[in-house]
């Protein structure tokens, strides 16, 4: 629920209730005061009769008043001389209908004879008072009430702006960006407290961020000498002439795994430096001559491994930095060569926006969001598990959609260059 | 030649300069800034191999003295960053060539004598190894003057022995400099085996000795014994 609609609906029932009680409290004292004034209109006319009876010795006839109907009626002698009133419906001759009145009833002596009076008026006028009284009132009220809802309704759309300008503002935040967090401009203390906290957050976050990364270049680029030196002392100890064949196989090995270390190294570097979008030179650069030219380069590997390669290439051109995009191609390719069985096929298409590389391979569909984790691999894979890794940043920098599918014994790596 | 190695790590600069050191070339060696300056300031040599970071100071810096006192050095960095940045300014104030530690011995030495060629011979420099002759500019390989065709891979794979000649090379060192850091493949090593037995095949059929030795499947040397 909205905080607009749960706000409101407590209002609009305290708003209700509130009217109701107060319409019905309205009602009841309006008409209790109408019927004291009729009361004091008909003891005013009870007088009257008396006087009438008192001067001129005769009743007054009953047709005699404008507005009130009197009945007399002749008694025995006077048991309750307290005057009465109360509410009644009479036949109004002149309007021939029904009407609701009001009467006050008492017994009094006339001309030395007790009668028992009864003087009735109609209420209807006063009700059609009421009537418009109420009228008066409520359509006032209602209306405002309208235009309050409808203003809290604007405000507070107004006042929740800087929030929601906020929210898109943290959605938009990406700790992988430049940018930092936009600040947005409010006047209200709520909002500047969100936002400043906001604001800190995401600037702890980048910072915490930064600080990684560069310990991860700074680890990196120290290893780097050490591994220096024990490259040079396996050059060194190769240069001897007393090896023997166990020697040499130790040898071999420490080379290998000097050579993966230093490939994990640079890889780790690679990706930092793409982070930090450390490569911004942009060239043009022709797609279709670089996948030939990367073909030719790897064309020993393919022979070797007897691929069938099948390429289908438009001529397309991207603006974008040349290391990244070598990388891009140098990686899909690898992939599909290394982890392909032998005599197996791999198909390139490239058609403008999109490059798309299938191969047949070893395994049967991989996990399509865990295989662009860093260091995730399979156990057979000798690679560093960083190479798709450095695929998906490099796609990330660029606003390349890379989007991985398993058809038909295929693994498929597309690459759409115009995502966005 | 004479060769000036400006490099703090010890463990390094040593099997630097036992590597390079023999066939007539002298390695000297300078661990801090200071004594790099008054190294390039008294003597001549052929290549100044400089460490860019310095307990004592900027290897840049020794780089622009050395351009002042108008030097002829060739100048080799050898730097654990591999910083596009610091790569071209290095080359623009006058370095001949920019290498990424961690590096193979071969591939140094290989650096070392391309510029060293280029600085002497300006750049036409022939080869001669026994009855093969390189010509490195044309890129072409003659045996008793008759033209070999090698492709551009089997041609630098020759060319990498020659100049590291009697000395063994990984098989790591060959590929990496054949393929470059991308050749991470888990089987490249065979490549360079079939690599060489073709550049082998060629050369023995233009009648050419045979000078490639294994060396127990670690690398191979090129030398005639």
């Amino acid at each position: 629920m909205k905080l607009f609609s749960s706000y409101n609906r407590i209002l609009s029932i305290i708003t209700l209730t509130g009217l109701l009680v107060i319409g019905f409290l309205f009602y009841q004292t309006l008409g209790g005061y109408i019927n004291k004034q009729i009361d004091d209109h008909l003891f005013e006319e009870l007088l009257e009769v008396q006087d009438f009876a008192h001067v001129k010795n005769i009743l007054p006839s009953p047709d005699g008043f404008d507005d009130v109907v009197v009945e007399y009626k002749k008694i025995n002698k006077l048991q309750d001389k307290r005057r009465l009133f109360a509410d009644t419906n009479f036949y109004n001759p002149k309007k021939k209908h029904q009407e609701s009145a009001r009467y006050l009833k008492t017994e009094l002596i006339l001309n030395g004879q007790p009668y028992e009076v009864m003087i009735i008026a109609s209420k209807f006028e006063r009700q059609e008072q009421i009537k418009s009284i109420i009228l008066i009132i409520l359509i006032p009220v209602i209306v405002l009430l309208l235009i309050l809802w409808l203003v809290n309704r604007i405000l507070i759309k107004r006042m929740w702006l800087p929030f929601r300008q906020l929210l898109t503002n943290i959605k938009a935040f990406n700790i992988n960006q430049e940018k930092v967090f936009e600040p947005i401009q409010t006047n209200i203390e709520e909002f500047k407290a969100l936002n400043k906290a906001v604001l800190d957050v995401s600037l702890k976050v980048k910072s915490d961020y930064k600080e990684i990364k560069l310990f991860t270049e700074n680890a990196s680029h120290e290893m780097m000498t050490p591994l220096a030196v024990i490259n040079s002392k396996l050059d060194t100890l190769l240069q001897s002439n007393t090896l023997g064949k166990e020697q040499s196989e130790i040898l071999a090995d420490l080379y290998k795994a000097t050579s993966k270390l230093t490939k994990l190294n640079q890889s780790l570097l690679l990706l930092v430096k793409i982070d930090n979008n450390q490569l911004q030179d942009k060239e043009e650069i022709d797609l279709r001559a670089l996948i030939e030219e990367k073909l030719n380069y790897f064309q020993e590997f393919i022979q070797k491994r007897n691929l069938q390669v099948q390429i289908n290439l438009d001529t397309f051109s991207i603006t974008a930095n040349r290391s990244l995009i070598e990388i891009l191609i140098n990686n899909l390719l690898s992939n599909a060569i290394r982890h392909n069985y032998d005599g197996g096929s791999i198909r390139i298409t490239l058609t403008s926006d999109n490059l798309v590389f299938c191969n047949t391979g070893t395994q049967g569909k991989l996990h399509p969001a865990k295989i662009f984790e860093r260091f995730y691999k399979d156990n057979a894979s000798e690679g560093t598990g960083l190479g798709l890794a450095i695929l998906k940043q490099v796609c990330l920098r660029q606003n390349y959609e890379l989007v991985y599918n398993y058809h038909r014994d295929y693994h498929q790596f597309s690459i759409n260059f115009n995502s966005l | 030649m004479k060769f000036l190695i400006v490099e703090d790590e010890e463990g390094l600069s040593k099997s630097i300069s036992l590597y390079l050191t023999g066939e007539g070339n002298i390695c000297d060696h300078a661990a801090t800034y200071d004594q790099g300056y008054q190294k390039l300031s008294l003597y001549d040599y052929d290549c100044v191999l400089l460490d860019l970071t310095l307990p004592d100071g900027e290897g840049l810096q020794l780089l622009k003295y050395l351009k002042k006192i108008n030097k002829t050095d060739g100048v080799l960095i050898i730097s654990a960053r591999n910083s596009l940045d610091q790569k071209i300014e290095g080359l623009s104030l006058g370095a001949d060539d920019y290498l990424i530690k961690p590096f193979h011995l071969s591939e140094l030495y290989a650096r070392i004598q391309s510029i060293v060629r280029r600085r002497h011979f300006n750049g036409n420099s022939i080869i001669h190894f026994n009855e093969l002759e390189i010509d490195t500019t044309a890129k072409e390989t003659k045996v008793k003057g008759k033209t070999v065709h090698l492709t551009r891979k089997e041609f630098d794979l020759l060319l990498y022995f020659i100049v590291n000649k009697n000395k063994v090379i990984s098989k790591a060192a060959a590929v990496e400099h054949i393929w470059g850091d991308d050749a991470d493949m888990a089987d490249s090593f065979d490549f360079i085996y079939t690599h060489i037995k073709n550049v082998r095949k060629k050369l023995t059929d233009s009648g050419c000795k045979d000078y490639f030795q294994s060396v127990y499947g670690v690398g191979y040397k090129f030398a005639d014994v």
